[in-house]
């Protein structure tokens, strides 16, 4: 009888429908969650912890029987909360690292891109510095795929207010892309 | 300017409901300076994304982000799932009474975390006899320790043994851990389909791309086991 592997029983299995759906989700948003946080000026380890950290929130929010609704939301929210709290970090670093990570991109394109590139990135740079820091992460969120109503979950303001912030954003960005 | 172009924006994310999308669309076939703004934002936005993936892409490249993924998270399942196994279990037993915890149950749990880690490329999550309703969990890092809490007795009547929970990561990942969560027999079948003392070995294994790959159940006899144990 001992070696033999018999049939799970139901308690396991669901379990295991639960990992199953996190580490999908894990696959498919570790990516967006990291590109938002370093984004947000945190490092890739730092980052890489939070995204990890988020995950095993997760796993045990499932597990305990927490809400299937809105996953993706959640994540940013729990990824989004813990990147402000080192928000004394990332403010301070914010606008040092994408200065300095640029110039090094443009340094490392090739001849024919360099004039392109460097002339798109340092208007882009400029612009960015100009959003505020609700523009920021409105815009940081949307480039990482959530809608207008996950955002508004994952910083916790209206929809409407979400959709304002975006485009005034946005238009701010197309004046800075257009000169 | 046209009444059109302050939802231009919200247009072009789709956050339209379905009538308005129409007007706009039907609008911007014969407008120019709409067409023309728009362009302007989608350029702006795939501007921005563009500027997003610059950032990540150069603050990852040197750093070679290494996803502890698989093995970390998986660590991460384990113990969850581990957990939650215990949890989810049937109880027929009485509630013990909260907060009494054997002295040399504490001293046993205290006295394996201290073993030195088995085959450091085995990711060991060992539960043994997890029939217990209550159970106190004491978290230090990266390790769970689960000591289930004891019936108070009358004074003079031994104490009743109850089966000890104990829940091991180790700190070095390997790319397939395999997980190993010992239940009792009674707790999965129905009461005396299962000899007294007979628990499973549930296996799990975790693939590369962090799915669940393999499932099963091992019967071993536990009280055979605990037996063995100093």
């Amino acid at each position: 009888m001992s070696g033999e592997s018999v049939r799970l029983a139901r308690p396991l299995t669901r379990l295991a429908t639960d990992a199953y759906e996190t580490t999908t989700l894990y696959h498919d948003l570790r990516k967006p969650l990291a590109r938002y946080l370093i984004c947000l000026g945190l490092s890739a380890d730092e980052a890489q912890d939070v995204v990890q950290d988020a995950f095993v929130s997760l796993h045990r929010h499932l597990a305990v029987g927490g809400s299937h609704g809105n996953i993706r939301s959640w994540l940013f929210r729990v990824a989004h909360n813990a990147a402000r709290n080192q928000q004394k970090k990332y403010e301070r670093r914010f606008s040092a690292t994408l200065g300095a990570e640029l110039d090094s991109i443009v340094h490392e394109a090739t001849p024919e891109h360099v004039l392109l590139e460097k002339e798109k990135l340092q208007r882009l740079r400029g612009a960015v510095r100009l959003l505020t820091e609700p523009e920021r992460e409105c815009l940081l969120l949307r480039a990482g795929g959530l809608r207008y109503r996950e955002i508004s979950e994952v910083l916790g303001i209206a929809i409407s207010t979400v959709g304002d912030t975006v485009e005034r954003a946005i238009k701010k960005l197309a004046e800075k892309c257009d000169v | 300017m046209c009444d059109f172009s302050g939802r231009l924006i919200a247009w072009m994310d789709r956050e339209l409901l379905e009538r308005e999308r129409e007007e706009i669309q039907r609008h911007l076939a014969g407008c120019p300076e709409c067409r023309e703004q728009l362009a302007a934002y989608e350029k702006a936005s795939r501007a921005f994304d563009a500027y997003c993936e610059a950032v990540f892409t150069e603050e990852t490249r040197h750093k070679a982000l290494r996803w502890r993924s698989v093995a970390g998270f998986a660590a991460g399942i384990a113990a969850t799932a581990a957990i939650a196994v215990l949890l989810t279990l049937p109880t027929t037993r009485t509630a013990p009474v909260q907060g009494v915890t054997p002295p040399e149950a504490m001293e046993n749990a205290a006295a394996r975390t201290t073993d030195p880690p088995r085959v450091p490329t085995q990711l060991d999550v060992a539960v043994e006899a997890a029939h217990t309703p209550a159970i106190q969990l004491k978290r230090a890092p990266r390790q769970y320790i689960a000591t289930p809490l004891r019936t108070r007795t009358e004074k003079g009547v031994p104490r009743q043994r109850l089966p000890q929970v104990q829940i091991q990561t180790l700190t070095s990942f390997p790319i397939e851990p395999s997980i190993e969560i010992a239940i009792p027999g009674d707790a999965v079948f129905p009461p005396g389909a299962v000899p007294p003392g007979m628990s499973f070995t549930a296996d799990l294994t975790i693939s590369a791309d962090g799915l669940p790959e393999q499932l099963g159940l091992r019967p071993r006899f536990a009280a055979f086991e605990r037996t063995n144990q100093p």
